[in-house]
């Protein structure tokens, strides 16, 4: 189903840690270039660059040309807190799913009993 | 629209039976879900789900159908009893696929969770500056046709 996609879509777009950074940077900022912000992550200009793609196809974020420079903010009616926080709800997941994965696949000593 | 529920799975190559306990065991839950954790293992018993820097969780099991289906019901935030209101629902389920096991998660019940406070203020926040940014566009807006 279409509308299914989509959010899985939007989901896989917010998951991802680093875009949850640009995400809040992209709040405090209001309006930024992928410089700008470079400067506040740990991520090269490049990386931020190929994120805020990832953003703009799922409508996340909007880009406009501010004479030489492309100056991207947040649709905020595509993301609100509640959004953002079951994201983070949904990496949690993720990540405790992988720890099960590690732990099941482990070959530890059985416990006795 | 904000989705109620959330929903992630993945395959593990061990056995039903292994993901079962490290599922549902304290000594597994207090490695892949909090630091430490106590498990009434059966319908209405009571669990708790200890974090060192956060608090203790608390939270009921609601459905227990060994080695496939297991569900519980916690509150947020720490030291709260669950109810409606304050608490979402997790639904694990597991069924074998050869060798291998999918495990699969739905946390729901999003959408009764009453905010804390800070989650509020945050929301307002953003809110504030969505307004700000549409009123900086009105205002280019209007600059451009008086040019």
């Amino acid at each position: 189903m279409r509308a299914r996609d989509e959010t899985d879509e939007l989901w896989a777009a917010v998951a991802d840690p680093t875009r949850q950074r640009l995400l809040d940077a992209l709040l405090a900022h209001g309006e930024a270039t992928a410089t700008e912000l470079a400067g506040d992550l740990p991520v090269t200009r490049q990386a931020v660059a190929k994120h805020l793609a990832v953003l703009d196809r799922v409508g996340l974020v909007e880009s406009r040309r501010h004479g030489r420079e492309v100056r991207y903010r947040i649709r905020p009616e595509r993301l609100d807190a509640a959004t953002r926080r079951l994201a983070r709800v949904a990496a949690n997941w993720d990540e405790r799913l992988a720890k099960i994965k590690r732990l099941a696949e482990s070959s530890g000593p059985k416990r006795p009993g | 629209m904000v989705p109620d529920r959330i929903e992630r799975e993945i395959v593990i190559e061990a056995p039903l039976a292994r993901v079962w306990e490290i599922v549902t065991e304290p000594e597994h839950v207090g490695r892949w879900f909090s630091d430490s954790a106590e498990i009434d293992l059966r319908p209405r018993g009571e669990a708790t789900l200890t974090w060192d820097k956060h608090g203790t969780a608390r939270a009921w099991i609601e459905r227990v159908e060994p080695p496939h289906f297991f569900s519980f019901r916690w509150a947020r935030p720490v030291g709260a009893e669950p109810r409606r209101g304050n608490s979402t629902l997790v639904e694990l389920s597991m069924s074998a696929e050869g060798e291998s096991t999918r495990l699969r998660v739905v946390e729901s019940g999003f959408r009764e969770l009453e905010w804390p406070e800070e989650e509020q203020a945050k929301y307002a926040e953003e809110n504030t500056q969505g307004w700000e940014l549409e009123l900086n566009e009105l205002q280019e807006y209007v600059s451009a046709q008086v040019r």
